[in-house]
C-alpha cells in the first residue's frame, strides 16, 4: 500500500473516531433532556407504580394543564426574562459607553481607572456577598427588580470587551466623521456602535444567559414567592413538591422554563457559536 | 467654492518631539498642492492640522483671511480622502455620501441631488446601494472622493489617497484625478511621498524635509532648480549624481574638480559661491554616454537598466564612484565596456555643505 493511501485511510478512521465520539457526546447532552420531556408526558401515579413506563404509552399532557393552571413556574419564568432582559439590556448599554470612554477619551487617570475595573474580573462574588446584602437590605432593594438587577452590572469582562472593540476599529473613521461634522454622541451612536454589533451580540448573549441560569443571589434577594426568579422557583419546587405534585408535574415546569432559552439559542444560535469560539473578539 | 489658505508660522510638537518648526506658507485658490516628502517629515501632520484632526500649538491657519484654527473639524468647509479611505463599513456608498450633508441639515432633495451629481461625474450610479465590503479597492476611492464631492468644500485634503492602490489603478486614478481638478477648479491639497504622483499633479509642490519646507515650487522648478541636496536627491528616479568635488572659480564660471582629477567646466558663477566643500550634482540625463576618452571622464558600465524610450548606464568611475547617465532606448552599451561620461554644464548644480545648492545662469 502507498504512503498517500495509508495516510487516507488513516485520516477515514481518525473522522470515524471522532463522529463516534460526538455521537455518545450528544447522546450524553440530549438524553437528559429526553428524559424529562418524556416523564412530563406520563401520569404520575403510573410512574410511581412504573419508573419504567416513561418508554412506552400512554402519554398525557396532564401535567402541562395543570402547569397552565396552577403553577407559579409563569410568574418565575416572567421573572427572569425581566431580571434577564434587565441585566442584558444595561450591561450593553453600560459596557459600550464605558468601553468607548476608555478606548476613545482622553481624560485624566482613564488607564488607572481601566486597571481597577479590571480588577473586578478577580473579585469572586462571594466575597462582597455580605457587603452588598446590607446595603441592598438598607436601601429596601430585596425583593425588587432592581434588587435582582443592579448587581449584575456591574460587569468588568464587559467593559473589557467593549473597550477591546472599539479600540480595534480604525480612528480615522472617527476623523471621517468628525469631518463630516457629526458630534460625539452622534460619531458613537451612527458610526462605531453599528460596527460593534458583533461584540454586543457576544456580550448579550453570555449575560442573558449568565443572568438566566443565576442562582445564587436571586436566592438571597428574592424571599417572596411572587419575586422568584425561575431557578429559585424551581430548585424550591423539587424541595417541597416533587412528591407531593409528582415528578411528571415538576418535569412539565422544568420544559415551560428552559422553552425561552431554547428560543434564545435558536434564534441567535450563529452569534453563540462565534461568541464561543472567540472568533467575534478581533 | 475654493479657497485661499494661509498658514503662518505653525508649530507642532508630540511631546518632547518637534514635528513641525515654524512653518508658512500660503496656498492660492484652485490651486493643487502636493505636500512632498519621506516619511516623518511632518506632512501629513500639517494637512491633519489644515484638517481641524490635530492642535496647532503655535501659528495660525486662516481659509479665505478667516482663522479657522480653533473651529472643529466640521465647520471648516473642507473635506478630507483618507488613505484607508475611512467609509463607514455598515453604510451604502449613498448614505456615506449622504451622511455628512445630513449632519448640517441639508434637505433630502438636495443630498439626493448631489449624490447623482458626484456619482455621475465619477461613473459609478450603479454603485449607491453597495456597501464599501462589496468594492473593489478604487472603487472605494471613488466613493471616498465623492463623499468629499458632495460636501461642496472650499478645499479638498487628501491623505497618501493612492498608496493602497496597484500601479495600473494608480496611474489612472492620478489622471482622474486631474481631470477631475480641471472640472471643479477647487483648491486641492495632496499628501504624498511619491514624487511621480507629485510631479504629475502639482501646480505647486511644497517640499518637506525635518519637520521644515525646503523648498516650493512648480514640478518643473523643483526637478530643475532644487533649491537643496536633499530636494535635489529626493526628487527625480533616478536620484540625481552626487559627487565630492573641489571649485576652480578663477574664471568667469566655476570649474569643479572631482578627487581623480576629472573636471567638468559648469555654468555657474564663480562670483556667487563661497570657499568651502562642495558637491556636484547633475541628472542621469545630463550624462551623455560617448566614446571613451571623449567626455569629461571614463568609467566602466556596471548595470544597465533598459526603461524602453531609454537606458540608464550605471557606470564606474577610477575613484570608484557610480554615476548613472542616460543614453538611447536600444543603446548597445553592455556591462564591462568602458565608455565616456559627458557632463552638460548648462545643467549641472553646486551644493555646499548645509545642503545650499546653486544653479547654471537661467538661460
Amino acid at each position: 500500500m502507498s504512503a498517500p493511501a495509508a495516510s487516507i485511510k488513516g485520516r477515514a478512521f481518525g473522522d470515524h473516531l471522532l463522529l463516534a465520539l460526538v455521537l455518545l457526546l450528544s447522546i450524553v447532552m440530549i438524553a437528559p433532556v429526553l428524559w424529562v420531556i418524556g416523564l412530563s408526558l406520563k401520569d404520575n401515579a403510573e410512574l410511581m407504580a412504573d419508573p419504567n413506563s416513561v418508554f412506552h404509552a400512554p402519554y398525557t399532557l396532564k401535567n402541562y394543564i395543570n402547569t397552565v393552571g396552577t403553577s407559579s413556574v409563569f410568574i418565575w419564568v416572567r421573572n427572569s426574562i425581566i431580571v434577564s432582559g434587565g441585566l442584558t439590556l444595561g450591561t450593553l448599554i453600560l459596557s459600550s459607553l464605558a468601553g468607548y470612554g476608555f478606548a476613545r477619551l482622553n481624560f485624566p487617570g482613564r488607564d488607572v481607572l481601566f486597571v481597577i475595573v479590571l480588577f473586578g474580573l478577580a473579585v469572586p462574588e462571594q466575597a462582597v456577598l455580605v457587603a452588598r446584602h446590607q446595603i441592598f437590605s438598607m436601601l429596601k432593594f430585596h425583593n425588587t427588580f432592581q434588587g435582582l438587577i443592579l448587581p449584575g452590572l456591574s460587569a468588568p469582562f464587559g467593559v473589557f470587551l467593549m473597550t477591546q472593540y472599539f479600540k480595534a476599529i480604525p480612528k480615522e473613521l472617527d476623523e471621517a466623521a468628525m469631518l463630516d461634522n457629526a458630534s460625539r454622541l452622534r460619531i458613537f451612536w451612527k458610526v462605531l456602535l453599528p460596527l460593534t454589533l458583533p461584540a454586543q451580540a457576544t456580550l448579550g448573549i453570555f449575560t442573558f444567559l449568565g443572568a438566566w441560569n443565576d442562582y445564587f443571589w436571586p436566592l438571597i434577594s428574592a424571599t417572596r414567592k411572587d419575586m422568584f426568579t425561575l431557578t429559585v422557583g424551581m430548585a424550591s419546587t423539587q424541595t417541597n413538591f416533587a412528591q407531593s405534585e409528582g415528578i411528571g408535574f415538576l418535569m412539565a415546569q422544568a420544559v415551560f422554563a428552559g422553552a425561552p432559552i431554547l428560543i434564545v439559542y435558536l434564534f441567535f444560535q450563529k452569534y453563540i457559536v462565534t461568541a464561543v469560539s472567540g472568533a467575534a473578539v478581533r | 467654492m475654493t479657497a485661499d489658505i494661509e498658514i503662518r508660522n505653525v508649530s507642532k510638537q508630540f511631546g518632547a518631539m518637534t514635528v513641525l518648526d515654524h512653518l508658512s506658507l500660503s496656498i492660492r485658490a484652485r490651486e493643487f498642492i502636493v505636500f512632498l516628502g519621506p516619511s516623518g517629515c511632518g506632512k501629513s501632520t500639517l494637512l491633519r492640522m489644515i484638517a481641524g484632526l490635530e492642535a496647532v500649538d503655535s501659528g495660525e491657519i486662516a481659509i479665505n483671511n478667516e482663522r479657522i484654527d480653533h473651529l472643529p473639524p466640521g465647520k471648516r468647509g473642507i473635506a478630507m480622502v483618507f488613505q484607508s479611505y475611512a467609509l463607514y463599513p455598515h453604510m451604502t456608498v449613498r448614505d456615506n455620501m449622504a451622511f455628512g450633508l445630513a449632519n448640517i441639515g441639508v434637505p433630502g432633495k438636495v443630498i439626493e441631488a448631489r449624490i447623482n451629481e458626484a456619482a455621475r461625474i465619477l461613473e459609478m450610479p450603479h454603485l449607491l446601494d453597495r456597501k464599501p465590503g462589496q468594492l473593489s479597492g478604487g472603487q472605494r476611492q471613488r466613493v471616498a472622493i465623492g463623499r468629499a464631492i458632495v460636501k461642496e468644500p472650499k478645499a479638498f485634503l487628501f491623505d497618501e489617497p493612492l498608496s493602497n492602490l496597484d500601479a495600473a489603478l494608480r496611474t489612472r486614478t492620478r489622471i482622474e484625478l486631474a481631470q477631475l481638478h480641471q472640472r471643479l477648479q477647487s483648491t486641492m491639497i495632496f499628501v504624498t511621498h511619491d514624487q511621480v504622483e507629485a510631479m504629475t499633479l502639482a501646480d505647486r509642490i511644497v517640499v518637506m524635509n525635518n519637520r521644515k519646507i525646503d523648498q516650493i515650487g512648480t514640478p518643473m522648478e523643483i526637478y530643475e532648480r532644487p533649491a537643496t541636496k536633499f530636494v535635489a536627491g529626493f526628487v527625480g528616479a533616478p536620484a540625481m549624481n552626487f559627487v565630492d568635488a573641489t571649485l576652480n572659480k578663477s574664471g568667469e564660471n566655476a570649474t569643479a574638480r572631482f578627487a581623480d582629477g576629472i573636471s567638468v567646466q559648469t555654468e555657474i558663477a564663480s562670483s556667487q559661491l563661497t570657499d568651502g566643500k562642495y558637491t556636484f550634482g547633475i541628472r542621469s540625463e545630463d550624462v551623455r554616454i560617448v566614446a571613451a576618452g571623449q567626455g569629461n571622464a571614463d568609467g566602466v558600465v556596471d548595470v544597465l537598466e533598459r526603461l524602453g524610450e531609454r537606458t540608464l548606464i550605471y557606470a564606474r568611475l577610477g575613484d570608484g564612484q557610480q554615476i548613472v547617465g542616460s543614453d538611447a532606448g536600444n543603446s548597445r552599451v553592455a556591462v564591462g565596456d568602458r565608455i565616456g561620461l559627458a557632463f552638460d554644464g548648462q545643467k549641472s548644480h553646486l551644493f555646499n555643505e548645509t545642503g545650499r545648492a546653486w544653479h547654471a545662469r537661467e538661460a
